[in-house]
């Protein structure tokens, strides 16, 4: 195979004694197959060219989760792709993970990512709701997320964990789907109820970010939904997201339009309300505010018949993997 | 200075699985580990785990086919304890919640695995190691063991009467090197699988236990012992898991032909792993491979049955080979995959030297003799993990804390400080990694003889001499990849002597040792297993040999092994 010449451009750090981070951009050039891996490419700069150039690695098979990097703005691990597939206008440009803290060169400190994962009490618990009878079929969810191999992918590029720290994130939360979906969990209400709080599966934008970027297929941000769901079967309403998600449901059932005039009241409560005053007199200066009149929307007869559709055919959100659209 | 009861090294299977032994029996105990718990090499075990789970199936069985399996060099009471043990492991990974994959009726599901009489592999998919990983450090989170991650033991410390004291612990994170005090130390480091060129191992298997463990004084047994793995992906050396076999792959040569009926007629690619690497080595030898390789052919299984139980090793195949099984045939050939030697222990996991236990792939104890049947491995980790954690916690729940000499600290990071000031000489140590491995793969692979043997004992002092003269460019304290490669790299070339020393010695051909100057098994002198030793003197290995532990069973006299 052709072998091609490729520029790397990669971002050092260096702690100083401080402790913070001097960061610089520092060009390699190598010979590499268009097929050939990032991470085999960036064995031979530091084997051949500098070996300060710092960053994790292990198995080279996507299986050990540890050369999670951003590989031109998003985060794959360099072991499962193609330098090809990474060039733009002839640079690989390679950076650190995001929303963690650095170490050095490409190594982040993953102490902070794991506390996420250690939060959601990641083991089987014995209670009153294990169930011993183990079917064929109760596997198919917990394997879908047992293939999670806590590279941090997702957590990196994850658009909420950017904005709230506190966020569980979405590694931690499929990991939670995993007891929670596992019949032999004794807790699967108690981690529900622990997962509705405001750090947990209902900060989730729903980006889809993960989904993309999960080098193992994990689709975290499904699991996440499905949390939603068991939850909210539950009766765990008391919370901004629950609210916003009930509110929502119960518009469009109703009449097919959100009433968004109420919608924050319903959410936020009345004080909360008040602390977006000012957000709404902005809306309403710029003609945006909306009707505080509700109406119903056309062709609203045929949602109806939609919901009651799904009604009579709910997803089976507590065995089956494959969701089949109601026939 | 911090001390323990009982250290582990390592948080692989075995290394976790002791650690819950320690709690269970209220053991104070830490676990050491250079990479993250999950990073563990554990986690690329495919194929599955052998256990007699099956009621048509039995232990017996099992033990017999281990025995045969090992060419008759594995120690007999340890392969029955492990075969005997077998199901109630399984059972209890499955307790602890690991998602093995299921028949119908909900029982664990078993596929055929090569060199077994039975259907006795279970599996998840084709990610069991992952997940048995993952399910044993959930475990290992809810006892809140104390783990210092990132932490690399660079010394196994003794007191004055040669016993377990302690380990020289350096801090990655920070650089910081600091002594932990123990009254025992358990090694489970995994294999040495980066000795060679091609390996399926992962690049931290570097035998760090076991040349650590030789040079406090414990022997090393059976190195010349190293399997060579019938399907690593031809580039990049990546395993393709047995199972690929075992769930009806053919394996055939550059002309298409289905060649293991000549070498295996009735286990075929389903023959135990060193005959099957012999059989391809041959054919590659004879011309009839096609750029060192032959083929891995999984077209006639469908794209139904591969995506569902090999949907990894698909995936796989795609990322570093660029073919998809399902249309093309995927180049393999042998590689060095899982080292049968290892500390030498006795069948509790106990090795010669006081205080130190081994269990996993760093220990010989010797379940697989001179060869390891697919699906034994998982299981060893997971079985002496907990026998090996029991009797160590028994012994530190009696021994006296010897005393940690000082000069052990010093004398490490000296070696370090001297690294670090090392002049550039122009010698990088990936460059001296290349060459031993070279030597490796070209006098001490599937086949050997005594030519080949003799120029890489030959290459052995001048390895020896240029590993003084490697120099590394990072000279920081945080998170110095640069100087751990070339620690590890001095680790590596101790352990390259054992298996080169030891293959040299060793007159005859059984199991992954296979000689073409002395072709056949010799049981009456050689069925024995192989003891290195550290000469402090000398600076260099010195061989002696040790008695199969046998237990007069008539099932288990050598035979020839036909598959």
């Amino acid at each position: 195979m052709a072998v091609n010449l490729y520029t790397f451009r990669i971002q050092r750090n260096t702690p100083r004694e401080d402790g913070t981070l001097e960061t610089r951009w520092q060009e390699f050039r190598v010979e590499a197959e268009p097929t050939s891996t990032v991470l085999t490419a960036l064995e031979e700069i530091k084997g051949h060219q500098d070996g300060s150039l710092t960053f994790r690695q292990s198995c080279r098979s996507a299986i050990c989760g540890s050369c999670a990097m951003k590989i031109n703005g998003r985060t794959r691990l360099a072991c499962k792709t193609h330098v090809a597939d990474a060039v733009k206008n002839g640079i690989v440009e390679i950076a650190p993970q995001a929303n963690q803290p650095v170490l050095k060169d490409l190594a982040v400190d993953i102490r902070p990512f794991f506390q996420r994962v250690h939060k959601i009490k990641p083991y089987l618990q014995e209670g009153d709701e294990t169930d011993t009878n183990v079917g064929k079929s109760a596997y198919e969810q917990v394997n879908h997320v047992t293939q999670c191999i806590m590279c941090g992918c997702c957590y990196s590029d994850c658009t909420m964990a950017e904005v709230s720290p506190d966020f569980l994130g979405p590694a931690a939360l499929a990991k939670a789907f995993r007891f929670v979906s596992d019949p032999r969990e004794g807790a699967k209400s108690e981690r529900l109820k622990d997962l509705s709080d405001p750090s947990g599966m209902w900060s989730c934008a729903r980006c889809a970010m993960c989904v993309e970027m999960c080098p193992k297929d994990v689709a975290p941000m499904e699991a996440i939904v499905k949390l939603r769901t068991r939850g909210v079967d539950r009766d765990y309403h008391d919370g901004a997201g629950q609210r916003h998600a009930l509110a929502f449901h119960t518009d469009i059932q109703k009449t097919g339009h959100l009433n968004e005039f109420t919608l924050l009241m319903r959410t936020v409560g009345f004080w909360g309300t008040l602390a977006e005053m000012g957000s709404a007199l902005h809306l309403i200066k710029k003609g945006k505010a909306p009707s505080p009149f509700p109406h119903k929307a056309a062709g609203h007869d045929e949602l109806k018949r939609m919901y009651e559709i799904i009604e009579n055919n709910p997803l089976d959100v507590e065995t089956k993997a494959d969701e089949r659209p109601p026939e | 200075m911090k001390s323990h009861d009982l250290i582990i090294v390592g948080a692989g299977l075995a290394g976790m699985r002791a650690a819950l032994e320690g709690v269970k029996n209220k053991i104070d105990v830490a676990i050491v580990t250079k990479i993250h718990p999950l990073r563990s090499h554990s986690c690329a075990a495919q194929g599955g785990v052998n256990a007699a789970i099956d009621e048509r199936d039995s232990r017996d069985s099992h033990a017999y086919d281990t025995v045969k399996g090992s060419d008759y060099l594995g120690d007999e009471d340890a392969i029955e304890l492990m075969a005997q043990t077998a199901p109630e492991a399984i059972l209890e990974m499955d307790r602890m919640g690991c998602p093995f994959s299921r028949l119908d009726d909900g029982s664990i599901a078993q596929r055929p695995f090569g060199g077994a009489s039975f259907d006795r592999t279970c599996y998840a998919a084709d990610r069991t190691g992952q997940v048995m990983l993952h399910t044993l450090w959930e475990q290992l989170v809810k006892a809140g063991v104390e783990v210092y991650e990132e932490c690399q033991v660079l010394r196994l410390v003794t007191d004055a009467d040669k016993k377990v004291s302690g380990v020289v612990v350096y801090d990655i994170k920070t650089g910081d090197l600091f002594p932990l005090k123990a009254k025992g130390v358990l090694m489970g480091t995994g294999g040495y699988g980066r000795v060679y060129l091609h390996s399926t191992n992962a690049t931290s298997n570097t035998g760090d236990g076991m040349a650590m463990s030789l040079r406090a004084g414990a022997p090393l047994a059976d190195m010349e012992f190293v399997q060579f793995h019938p399907t690593g992906l031809l580039t990049s050396g990546i395993l393709v898991t047995e199972g690929a076999r075992g769930e009806g792959g053919y394996l055939i040569n550059a002309q298409g032909e289905r060649f293991m009926s000549k070498y295996a007629p009735n286990k075929k690619e389903l023959a135990s792993r060193d005959v099957v690497s012999r059989a391809e080595q041959t054919e590659i030898l004879e011309g009839r491979g096609e750029n060192g390789a032959i083929f891995l052919d999984l077209r006639h299984l469908g794209a139904k049955k591969i995506l569902e139980k090999l949907p990894q090793i698909r995936q796989l195949t795609i990322d570093l080979e660029g073919v998809d099984p399902i249309h093309k045939p995927i180049p393999v050939r042998p590689t060095t995959h899982y080292s049968m030697g290892g500390i030498r222990t006795d069948k509790y996991g106990a090795s010669p030297l006081p205080g130190l236990f081994s269990a996993g792939e760093a220990a010989c104890v010797s379940v697989h003799g001179a060869n390891r049947l697919g699906g034994n491995s998982l299981l060893d980790a997971v079985v002496f993990g907990k026998l090996t954690g029991e009797a160590a916690c028994e012994y530190v729940s009696t021994a006296k804390q010897g005393d940690f000499p000082m000069s052990a600290l010093e004398q490490v990071r000296q070696q370090i400080q001297e690294l670090i000031e090392r002049e550039n000489w122009g010698l990088r140590p990936i460059e001296l990694h290349a060459r031993m491995a070279a030597v490796m793969n070209a006098y001490v692979g599937v086949y050997r003889d005594g030519d080949g043997l003799k120029t890489a004992v030959e290459q052995l002092p001048k390895l020896r001499k240029d590993y003084k003269l490697i120099h590394i460019d990072d000279k920081s304290k945080s998170f110095n990849v640069d100087l751990l490669r070339a620690l590890e790299l001095g680790f590596l070339i101790d352990l390259a002597e054992c298996i080169i020393k030891g293959a040299a010695a060793r007159f005859e051909s059984r199991g992954a040792h296979s000689r073409t100057d002395y072709k056949d098994r010799d049981d009456e002198n050689w069925r024995k297993h192989t003891l290195a030793n550290w000469d402090e003197d000398q600076e260099q290995i010195a061989l002696s040999y040790e008695e199969v532990r046998t237990v007069g069973k008539e099932a288990y006299t050598p035979k020839e092994r036909v598959y």
